[in-house]
């Protein structure tokens, strides 16, 4: 929608933060696996500005390149559940009738399931593993995609340009990807800080528990699991990556909320 | 009426779907599951092709699909959930040991969450824009966007291991119960305490909220006696929505805690690949998910008299 895009502080917010997301390992003084159990657990230094873990690692280093994975899997989660369900909402809305009676109802009760259980149950069967994982969390996160790209699409399905466009002899798949579904993107895009929130705790959250990401990559949740052990003499080593996904996801739910005041 | 019997008609094809896909978790689980029970009868030898054979002929994993299906659930519907790879104990005997611990944390989670989330909601409403209500909202935000296992650890460090007044971790008196609850309960009452907010000063500002404060009435006393109940709907719609999605808290915060219950279970079966007990869990939660959406539905037509006198 052109008359929306008038630059304004979200977008320079977007893009910063995009820009320190790709740019954060080049901050970084050390290479995030480069360990030496002569230095493990050291405090903070002017070498080790947030100190070393375990395995004498540098803690900072770490945090930054975790900007390449956390952040990047949900994404990724995000991306399979806005796919998924942007095609079944387009497909609810467009064709009708029982196709889209039946949709909804899923949705409904996918909308409410724990999401999780079901995603651990999925990843289980695929073999878990971070890539399943990452297909689980968005194979059961589509049902909001769905219902407002649904929404929007038995609105817009009704406006002179779709039928124009069906009048011209353009196939249902054309009209549905080419003319209603560039409409309907805003809405799509309004969701995605929430989503991202969302995959950013729960991905980290079963890192935590050893059923995300892979050992030892630089992902947060994993950070704070390994961690934990020297949580009462070394806080830092779970405090940093903590507050590292609070602020992430404080970031996004404050640039989610800018968005839908603008679009909605 | 009608709608409620629709709500029931749709929860028993939902538990038709849930017990089918139960069903199908140990049918596409990767490994040949008559293989893997016969392996272990065995006690860990690998059986013949004949033996494997003769198995699957006695134990009906010949038959079609759908009659496997029924059988399976006149067997569920009885408690025969078959046993766990790992303890080779009856799956039902460990659901029954710990569906209880799991109802009392998620009960005693919502509690702490609506005793942390009404004062907020209720005090930032009473005066919109106040220090008060700015203080409170960010509270909520940070609330939101604090990882429950983090919020779990920074908990254990200042109140079990810095100041001693609680226990680690584990099970078993009132005071195991606190930090778990506070942890889950602080991170379902951000959302709460922002929807008390909008939903009260949205009735605030109806006339009859105005007839009340031109009689004379206190502040506090039209806020609590009239607007609340009237700005409840919503609130019981969100606090059964939670509920209902309780079980994403439960996984991890029962993990970070040992609390035995089904979360812990379920995510032990995960990592050991224990199907027979993913199994049981899913069954668990499927049930538990329908019961709690159709009991928020009557509440909620309860709640509002408008809806009861219409049933």
């Amino acid at each position: 929608m052109r008359a929306h895009s008038v630059p304004d502080r979200s977008y320079l917010l977007l893009g910063g933060a995009l820009a320190f997301t790709l740019a954060a390992p080049l901050l970084a003084p050390h290479e995030p696996d480069a360990f030496s159990l002569s230095l493990r657990l050291q405090g903070l230094s002017l070498e080790y500005p947030l100190g070393t873990d375990h395995l004498g690692r540098c803690v900072l280093s770490r945090l930054l390149y975790g900007f390449h994975v956390t952040p990047v899997a949900a994404f990724a989660i995000v991306a399979v559940a806005a796919s998924i369900g942007s095609v079944l909402g387009l497909l609810s809305g467009y064709v009708g009738g029982v196709i889209d009676q039946a949709l909804m109802r899923v949705v409904e009760g996918v909308f409410i399931f724990p999401a999780v259980a079901v995603a651990l149950t999925i990843s289980a069967v695929l073999g878990l593993g971070m890539g399943a994982i990452i297909v689980s969390l968005g194979a059961v996160h589509w049902a909001e995609y769905a219902r407002v790209v649904r929404n929007l699409t038995v609105t817009e399905k009704t406006r002179t340009y779709v039928l124009a466009a069906e009048a011209l002899g353009a196939s249902p798949n054309w009209v549905a990807f080419r003319h209603i579904l560039p409409n309907v993107m805003h809405a799509i895009l309004v969701l995605i800080p929430f989503s991202m929130s969302w995959a950013i705790l729960s991905f980290s959250g079963l890192s935590y528990l050893g059923l995300g990401a892979e050992p030892g990559s630089p992902e947060w949740g994993l950070m704070i699991a390994e961690g934990r052990v020297y949580m009462r003499s070394h806080a830092v080593l779970v405090l940093a990556p903590g507050l590292m996904i609070l602020s992430v996801v404080i970031f996004l739910n404050t640039l989610g909320d800018r968005l839908r005041d603008r679009f909605a | 009426m009608s709608t409620l019997v629709r709500r029931l008609g749709l929860s028993l094809v939902l538990l038709a779907g849930i017990t089918v896909a139960s069903f199908a978790l140990l049918r596409v689980m990767p490994g040949d599951f008559a293989e893997i029970l016969l392996t272990q009868q065995m006690d860990g030898e690998m059986p013949t092709a004949e033996a494997l054979d003769r198995f699957k002929l006695e134990h009906g994993f010949e038959d079609p699909l759908p009659l496997q299906y029924l059988r399976w659930l006149g067997g569920a519907a009885t408690g025969q959930l078959g046993v766990s790879f790992h303890s080779e104990d009856p799956v039902i005997e460990e659901l029954v040991l710990r569906i209880p611990n799991t109802v009392l944390l998620a009960v005693s989670s919502i509690v702490t969450s609506l005793l942390i989330a009404f004062p907020l909601g209720i005090g930032a409403a009473l005066r919109p824009g106040s220090l008060f209500d700015r203080a409170a909202m960010m509270v909520a935000v940070v609330g939101m966007a604090t990882p429950n296992f983090w919020l779990a650890l920074l908990g254990m460090l200042l109140f079990s291991l810095t100041l001693g007044w609680l226990p680690v971790s584990g099970f078993g008196t009132f005071a195991h119960l606190v930090l778990p609850s506070l942890v889950i309960g602080t991170s379902l009452a951000g959302v709460t305490a922002r929807l008390v907010r909008s939903s009260l000063l949205e009735v605030l500002s109806a006339d009859y909220i105005r007839t009340a404060h031109a009689k004379g009435l206190k502040r506090i006393r039209v806020a609590l006696g009239h607007a609340l109940p009237n700005a409840l709907v919503p609130i019981v719609t969100l606090i059964g929505l939670q509920l209902g999605k309780m079980f994403d808290n439960v996984v991890v915060v029962e993990a970070v805690f040992g609390w035995p219950g089904i979360g812990r279970l379920f995510v032990e079966a995960i990592l050991g690949r224990d199907f027979p007990v993913i199994q049981g869990c899913i069954l668990v939660i499927g049930v538990a998910y329908i019961v709690i959406n159709l009991t928020v539905d009557v509440a909620i037509r309860w709640i509002d008299p408008r809806v009861r006198e219409a049933l």
